[in-house]
């Protein structure tokens, strides 16, 4: 075996594999520390344990199953027999990490109770729970083949090649980490130099970043391509996950110095303006100035790419005192059942409802179109993942996509505006 | 079932940057259905009609479909079985994201990472694609290169997809130990 430098994702992977070392490009065969997994492809899943004949999974305390994308059984729809079947599945298989509606999102069930620790890998459903990378765990997207995963306690990969992005500066005001990832998917998606590669964040600018930022950056990444993500776990992360764990084992991983990287990045924090992304591409970031005056119908603040605690009280430092435009629905969710609570606790939901924004269970909600549908020619503003045609509702509806600040300003606005005269005037208050 | 011989077959061509939800398929459609039973009569249907009006119409089984950059970006696993159903036996790309590969693969369509397909073919012309052997051959006798599949990825791909694989490998196991 080559004895060559080894990034993030090489160590993590290698120690999944009971290998010294993987090269890039490598296929391995794994064993996960959990695998996670929604509802929304349960059915289909069970299908599928019935047809092959899966009695009993090897390891149900590495399964963590989160209902996040159907929080409620609302009318109208399948899935309150989801739920059921789900539920009962984990009772028969002895499933503990059972989380169902409004426990929040797999990212935050992963990283709040203590399942995402330095050095993990996490087989999951989706690329967006990179998330978890801000407490040093790996991420394996895998969609639909969670269930291999499940039932045979390991899976095969392709070793990533890594990219490394160097964060400097400061954010500047009413800049959020959503207008730092709008700029790296601006500037990366279309040359695809981020494609396939766990992309790997570090430097003076990221060390300035809350835990919630950093999960921000990391969440949107897959849109450039990107396979995965991670940081190396700083004090602030290490004591995250140490409050957590109760016991549980984690591992400290850092990239070898003269480790191989086939893409390198550097931004100065301090020269990123706030941005909003047109539709219908998730790359389509332009300075809100461009956009500003675009009249919309719906705001949402939430998903795992904007419904964290930082966001709601950035949301919350514009709503306050203000009400949203009366031709506007404003929808805000919180991430998870702990930023739920927090939020109450800080007094931001109240400020929040003051505004006149439905608040709604933890969950993707809005970002899936799930609730908040559009109609034929609406317009959105959403912290949300997604702005292609036809996420939301009506193929002919906009969905434009900021930060926090943007969309709570802009909801008070009723049209697309640059928060940051609201958020000045917010501050002299 | 296509996916047991190594597909040979007429391109369909198309550009970079082809989004998989709202391109190839139709999310609004699709969504209403997560969790039933795929609906391949109506993926077929709704597959790449958007770009290629004449597609479901005129495919035929054992062609191959050729894409350039970030091909399929966005895709959920309704993607990769529209394709599949519209009887398309091996996709071929300039790039893609790698989760492409893995929902495909385990719905027993092959999709091969080819830098320099996009220049070297033209919509009509009859390839080869050889995921086992990872190469690409053309009409005028020129290999293209891409990444061979593992030995794990070629047996998904003759059993038709991971769920087939699966089935037999655990009826394998309990005749083993009966």
């Amino acid at each position: 075996m080559s004895m060559s430098a080894q990034t993030v994702a090489q160590k993590i992977i290698a120690r999944a594999a009971g290998r010294g070392a993987v090269e890039a490009g490598e296929y391995v065969t794994v064993t996960p520390d959990y695998t996670c997994c929604q509802e929304l492809f349960w059915p289909g899943h069970k299908r599928n344990l019935e047809r092959i004949g899966v009695d009993r999974i090897p390891r149900p305390d590495k399964a963590v199953m989160v209902i996040d994308h159907s929080t409620a059984a609302a009318m109208g729809s399948h899935h309150h027999e989801t739920h059921r079947t789900l539920r009962d599945w984990c009772e028969r298989q002895g499933i503990e990490n059972f989380f169902g509606p409004g426990n929040g999102l797999r990212h935050q069930v992963l990283t709040e109770r203590g399942f995402a620790r330095p050095g993990t890998l996490i087989f999951s459903d989706e690329g967006n729970i990179a998330s978890i990378g801000a407490l040093g765990a790996l991420n394996i997207p895998i969609s639909t083949e969670v269930l291999v995963s499940l039932i045979q306690d390991e899976n095969w990969l392709a070793v990533p090649p890594s990219a490394r992005i160097t964060l400097t500066g400061g954010l500047g005001f009413g800049v959020t980490a959503r207008d730092v990832i709008q700029t790296i998917l601006r500037d990366a998606t279309p040359d695809g130099r981020l494609l396939q590669c766990c992309v790997e964040f570090d430097g003076p600018g990221l060390v300035e970043l809350s835990l919630d930022d950093r999960q921000t950056l990391l969440a949107s990444l897959f849109h450039s391509g990107a396979y995965t993500g991670v940081m190396e776990p700083d004090a602030l992360a290490l004591a995250y996950v140490a409050a957590r764990a109760a016991g549980r084992p984690w591992h400290v991983v850092k990239a070898d110095p003269g480790a191989d990287y086939a893409a390198r990045l550097t931004y100065d924090l301090g020269a990123i303006a706030p941005l909003v992304t047109v539709p219908p591409d998730a790359h389509g970031a332009v300075p809100v100035a461009e956009v500003a005056g675009t009249r919309i119908d719906q705001a949402s603040i939430g998903s795992c790419a904007g419904g964290r605690l930082d966001d709601l009280r950035a949301a919350a430092r514009i709503l306050r005192g203000r009400r949203i435009a009366s031709h506007v629905t404003l929808y805000v969710t919180p991430g998870s059942r702990g930023i739920y609570a927090e939020a109450a606790r800080e007094g931001l939901l109240e400020i929040l409802a003051e505004a006149g924004a439905a608040i709604l269970a933890p969950g993707c909600t809005t970002c899936w179109g799930y609730q908040g549908v559009l109609n034929d020619g609406e317009v959105s503003i959403s912290t949300q993942q997604f702005n292609y045609q036809g996420r939301n509702g009506s193929r002919s509806a906009h969905v434009f996509l900021g930060g926090p600040y943007v969309v709570a300003a802009s909801a008070v606005a009723g049209r697309i505006v640059d928060p940051r005269p609201m958020l000045a005037e917010a501050g002299a208050a | 079932m296509t996916g047991h011989a190594t597909p040979r077959g007429r391109v369909w061509r198309f550009g970079n940057d082809v989004s998989g939800d709202d391109g190839i398929i139709e999310f609004a459609i699709i969504r209403e259905g997560f969790g039933k039973a795929f609906d391949e009569d109506a993926l077929r249907a709704m597959c790449f009609r958007r770009l290629r009006p004449e597609f479901p119409s005129e495919v035929r089984p054992g062609d191959i479909v050729v894409g350039g950059t970030n091909f399929a970006h966005h895709n959920h696993v309704e993607v990769s079985v529209a394709i599949r159903a519209s009887g398309i036996a091996a996709v071929v790309v300039e790039s893609c994201e790698a989760g492409f590969v893995r929902r495909a693969l385990n719905t027993g369509l092959p999709v091969m990472i080819c830098p320099g397909i996009a220049a070297a073919v033209a919509d009509g012309e009859v390839i080869e694609a050889d995921p086992a052997a990872g190469e690409v051959r053309l009409p005028s006798g020129r290999v293209l290169r891409a990444r061979p599949f593992s030995e794990r990825m070629v047996e998904i791909w003759r059993a038709g997809g991971v769920i087939p694989l699966l089935e037999r490998e655990f009826a394998m196991r309990r005749a083993a130990s009966d």
